[in-house]
């Protein structure tokens, strides 16, 4: 194995957003990662990330954005064509899946059916010619980890999902890998049980101390788990940040709509005032931002995102019309238990806000109604893209 | 007994019991009906047959059935010191036939795995479907055709045919497609993603496919040797043009012209019923290895309230061993 | 709940929005571009993986195009020499078609042969339905449909030659048992030997022993038709036969285009059922060619089995027009 000369390159990642330790030795770094299919398809183009030892880290995407196929790369399951994967200062391009120090959990478990569970655990064992003694031994160990030491003698079709799950977790990390890669992990289990996996395996990562690379669509999966999430779209990365910066301060408009319940206006800049832009989009909706680095002009189009938690709502018309606000009718009051989703639609464009329960007797029934909403400056999200 | 009628508050309260009519029993009864009458005429010809075989020595080719019930004619089939006997044809041929299935089921096998793994790893392109076309192509040839092609092949070559060079190559084309088919639904079924697992863990591809691709698809392997064994043991039709004199002839061409060289007796019919018990005798095997593998078979479950009754989580018992990096 | 400014009642209004949002929605979740996904392989994954398959491939495509495509390419051109009494001579010629095309005993053979096999397409289309059905869609359990489905598939695996034999004098034959129960049963008052060597026993037969070919592809199509779809017409108030016509007849096209194939094809070229079942008095394209064959007339008998194999291709193609079969597969 060797290294390649990627020393001292300074990385930059994605699109906006806190990068943290600068490169050194130590952590995986995709490097200008990209792949190209046979036939034209670019699925993964220019990615770079680093990820520390003990993070966990969250691909997020819709289907089809590459999030899977960087994965199957990390773990040798697909060749790059161009870009550099390094651990530790290691080149992992060119190792065949077996000799990397990393393995995957794949998202169906493909446990081995005609094994029972303990032959499974011990496989990865077995294929690194340990001796049976000591493979029962470690085993055993891993199985008692994951809780699931009286069921080592059954098959894997006489378990239920969340102990599949559990046995595929034992069998990968009896092998002591450096990296732990997740494919969809939870994408096979019922709504209920997946709750209560998030919880476990986020907890299962602490105390073993693992780099754990998790892929999924789901986002609210990705915001429970993740230290950081790294949400790519059409091959490419949006951005990378952790789970409250993604959520509050989305950087492009797919990671605004992808993430949900964000506010889009798609506007002109109407005017320009040191640091501070205003927009305006047709339905005459204006919003303020603070832009510091911006080039844009006025005229020039533009693109912000306002948080549907951070729009308040104005039940009896008596806040000021102007930036910020907007007078919408209300078409659909949408009661979640702990929250009302309120459905706006001003001059056609939908706009949503989301508000405490406490609200709800006010706005109950009230569909047809015009109502205004107000929300702050600082809660005003320029994109990019 | 006087039932007692219970005093109604309301019409609406009294308790009215109907019979619900299952509308579906008629149309299950009819068809299972419909079934047990089709079977018995598809299995009547045999069974007739073999009845007859049962006869005495006055026993003939047809009703009524004639003599005290005897094993007189199976011995005709074995032993070549009876009266009638036919034992040495029957022995030759049943050893040719048994050589000749065993070689072509064990051939079809092979040629049918691998052409199926060589399938299943190209399955995208246009010139896949000719080849799927082509293998096809051997389903559907007439039999008959096959049989002469063979042998005009070989005269073409200018040489005589041989069972072993012409027979076996015609039964085990007739065989590769029924193998194809079967292993091309074993592996529907198979998921790609366990091989990778296996991969993942530390195993080479030469250890992948031992411990972990051929386990899983066995079962489709056996069953394309036992379709070339039965089509081959069975074979008429390609075989008829391929043999020549020297050769002993497989047997149900040795039945097919049984009339041309021997007397007709019930011993034919017992060589018919004796084939005919090996190859049900092989079905049968597979039917009870395929019901006993199904009764184990069950969906995993994935309800929560399963899990929930599982109280050891992942952080709970045994307490976690922090692992080095 | 009074409207304020806009014209659309609210009702729409709120279905408009909703529709809007599920759109957008899935239009995030399902981009087009890379699929990838689809596109994962094992040979590209390995960046070369192509001479594994070419190897995997090779012995089985070599074996087909010595046993198959060789001969089949010999006979066509053997149909085109010319006859000598130890075999054939290179001498290209036509006559052999030219002497078929006048034949007319030639003629009203394959047409006999094909109303056989048509007779034989739809009979065993006809009596066959009903059991696939039963096992596919009545019988609840897997292990059931299985082990039925073996038991109707066991005679198949025997030699269907000896089905044939066991057909005609034990079954069909002057003394055989059909003729005996019916004189028991006092329907006929004597033997009808019309039941043996005839063309109605070969027919019979024929679709006694093929309709297996028949039942399998059924039993695979109806085991794929959606019962959730078939619950769906009968709560719409469909009777028995329209359901079957429009829900069940279109998802099960696929097996009987199949079935049909199978046993057109066979019924076509068959020789050991007619041979054995007709006794020597039915002749077919199959016997024919046979008969060619035995007295040395290799270039005749070639070209009677191209004619064939053109005419099965035809019908084939025809059969096919019924559904598009590619698209099933």
């Amino acid at each position: 194995m060797t290294a390649q000369g990627v020393e001292g390159v300074t990385q930059s990642e994605g699109a906006a957003a806190a990068a943290p330790s600068p490169s050194n030795d130590s952590g995986l770094d995709l490097v200008g990662l990209t792949k190209v299919f046979p036939g034209g398809t670019v699925a993964v183009d220019d990615v770079n990330l680093h990820v520390d030892h003990g993070e966990y880290v969250v691909l997020l995407g819709p289907s089809g954005c590459g999030k899977t196929t960087t994965l199957r790369m990390i773990g040798g399951h697909e060749y790059p064509t161009e870009g550099e994967i390094m651990l530790d200062g290691h080149s992992l391009v060119g190792l065949p899946p077996h000799k990397r120090p990393t393995t995957t959990v794949f998202q169906h478990f493909a446990l081995f059916p005609h094994r029972s569970v303990l032959a499974n655990v011990e496989f990865g064992l077995k294929m690194h010619g340990v001796a049976k003694e000591e493979r029962r031994k470690q085993a055993f160990e891993a199985l008692d980890m994951v809780g699931l030491t009286p069921l080592a003698e059954r098959k894997p079709r006489a378990l239920s999902g969340g102990q599949q799950q559990r046995v595929a977790l034992a069998r990968v990390l009896v092998t002591k890998p450096k990296a732990l890669l997740l494919d969809e992990p939870l994408g096979d289990l019922d709504r209920l049980l997946q709750l209560r996996m998030r919880v476990e395996l986020r907890n299962l990562q602490r105390q073993l101390g693992l780099m754990f690379i998790h892929v999924t669509h789901n986002q609210e999966e990705a915001l429970s788990m993740a230290d950081r999430i790294v949400v790519m779209n059409e091959a490419r990365i949006q951005q990378i940040a952790d789970p409250l910066t993604i959520a509050t301060k989305p950087a492009t408009e797919l990671v605004a709509r992808f993430m949900g319940d964000n506010n889009i206006i798609r506007g002109k800049v109407i005017e320009r005032d040191g640091d501070r832009l205003i927009a305006e989009d047709e339905q005459h909706v204006r919003a303020s931002v603070r832009a510091p680095g911006s080039a844009h002009a006025p005229g020039d189009p533009v693109m912000l995102a306002v948080r549907a938690a951070a729009v308040e709502v104005d039940t009896d018309g008596s806040a000021p019309a102007g930036l910020n606000s907007a007078e919408c009718e209300i078409v659909f009051v949408e009661f979640l238990g702990d929250l009302v989703k309120l459905h706006l639609v001003t001059g056609g464009e939908r706009m949503l806000a989301k508000v405490t329960a406490e609200h709800y007797p006010l706005l109950r029934g009230r569909e047809g109604d015009t109502i205004r909403i107000a929300w702050k400056e600082e809660d005003v999200q320029l994109l990019d893209a | 007994m006087t039932a007692v009628a219970p005093t109604m508050e309301r019409a609406q309260d009294a308790v009215v019991t109907r019979k619900v009519k299952q509308r579906r029993d008629w149309a299950k009864w009819g068809l299972a009906t419909y079934f047990v009458i089709f079977l018995f005429f598809l299995y009547i010809p045999i069974i007739l047959m073999a009845i007859l075989s049962f006869q005495g020595p006055t026993g003939q080719l047809t009703w009524p059935f004639r003599g005290p019930v005897t094993l007189d004619w199976w011995k005709t089939l074995f032993d070549s010191n009876v009266i009638n006997t036919v034992a040495d044809d029957v022995r030759a041929s049943g050893e040719q036939s048994l050589w000749l299935s065993l070689v072509a089921g064990g051939i079809v096998a092979v040629l049918g795995f691998s052409l199926s793994m060589a399938f299943r790893r190209r399955w995208r392109f246009k010139s896949d479907v000719v080849a799927f076309y082509v293998i096809m192509l051997a389903l559907m040839t007439p039999a008959f055709l096959v049989g002469l092609g063979n042998q005009l092949l070989w005269k073409f070559m200018g040489q005589t045919p041989d069972l072993w060079k012409t027979a076996l190559g015609a039964n085990v084309i007739w065989g590769i497609p029924f193998s194809f088919l079967v292993m091309l639904a074993v592996w529907n079924r198979y998921d790609r993603h366990i091989e990778e697992a296996a991969r993942d863990l530390g195993a080479n591809a030469a250890t992948t496919f031992r411990e972990v691709t051929l386990p899983l698809v066995w079962t489709g392997v056996f069953g394309s040797f036992l379709f070339g064994f039965t089509l081959t043991w069975n074979d008429f039709d390609r075989t008829i043009l391929l043999q020549n004199g020297y050769q002993a002839q497989p047997l149900p061409i040795l039945i097919g012209t049984w009339p041309s060289s021997h007397p007709i007796l019930p011993n034919l019919y017992a060589l018919g019923a004796g084939t005919t018990a090996v190859s049900l005798f092989l079905i049968f095997m597979v039917l009870v290895a395929v019901t006993l593998r199904l009764r184990f078979r069950g969906a995993p479950v994935r309800r929560a309230a399963e899990e929930f009754g599982d109280t050891a989580g992942l952080t709970g018992a045994g307490g976690l061993t922090a692992r080095a990096k | 709940m009074s409207s304020s400014s806009t014209p659309e009642p609210p009702a729409s209004d709120a279905t408009r929005v909703a529709l809007q949002e599920v759109e957008e929605a899935e239009a995030i979740l399902e981009q087009q571009p890379p699929q990838a996904e689809r596109a994962l392989g094992e040979a590209a994954a390995r960046g070369g993986g192509g001479w594994v398959t070419a190897v995997l491939a090779a012995p089985g495509f070599l074996w087909i195009g010595f046993y198959l495509i060789a001969p089949l390419v010999v006979i066509i051109l053997v149909s085109f020499w010319t006859r000598t009494d130890t075999g054939f001579s290179k001498v290209w010629t036509t006559a052999n078609y030219g002497d078929l095309f006048h034949d007319s005993t030639y003629w009203h053979n394959m047409l006999t042969t094909f109303e056989t096999s048509l007779i034989a397409v739809a009979a065993c289309l006809v009596l066959g339905f009903p059991v696939a059905y039963f096992l596919a869609l009545k019988v609840k359990s897997l292990r059931m449909q299985v082990a039925l489905f073996i038991i109707a598939l066991a005679p198949f695996w025997t030699s269907f030659l000896t089905r044939a034999l066991a057909w005609t004098f034990p079954l069909m034959g002057t003394e055989g048992a059909l003729n005996k129960s019916l004189q028991q049963l006092h329907v006929t008052s004597g033997p009808v030997s019309e039941f043996s060597y005839s063309l109605l026993s070969v027919r019979a037969a024929m679709v006694q022993l093929y309709i297996l070919f028949m039942i399998t592809p059924l039993f695979f199509s109806l085991s794929q038709v959606d019962r959730a779809a078939l619950e769906a017409a009968r709560d719409l108030g469909g009777n028995w036969w329209r359901t079957f016509r429009e829900v069940i007849l279109p998802q099960t096209m696929p097996g009987i285009v199949i079935g049909s194939i199978f046993i057109f094809v066979l019924t076509m070229g068959d020789y050991g059922t007619v041979a054995t079942v007709g006794g020597g008095n039915i002749t077919s394209v199959g016997t024919l060619i046979y008969s060619k064959t035995t007295a040395i007339e290799y270039p005749q008998g070639a070209a009677s089995a191209i004619l064939l194999v053109i005419l099965l291709m035809i019908g084939v193609w025809v059969i096919t027009r019924f559904s598009n079969l590619r698209e099933e597969l």
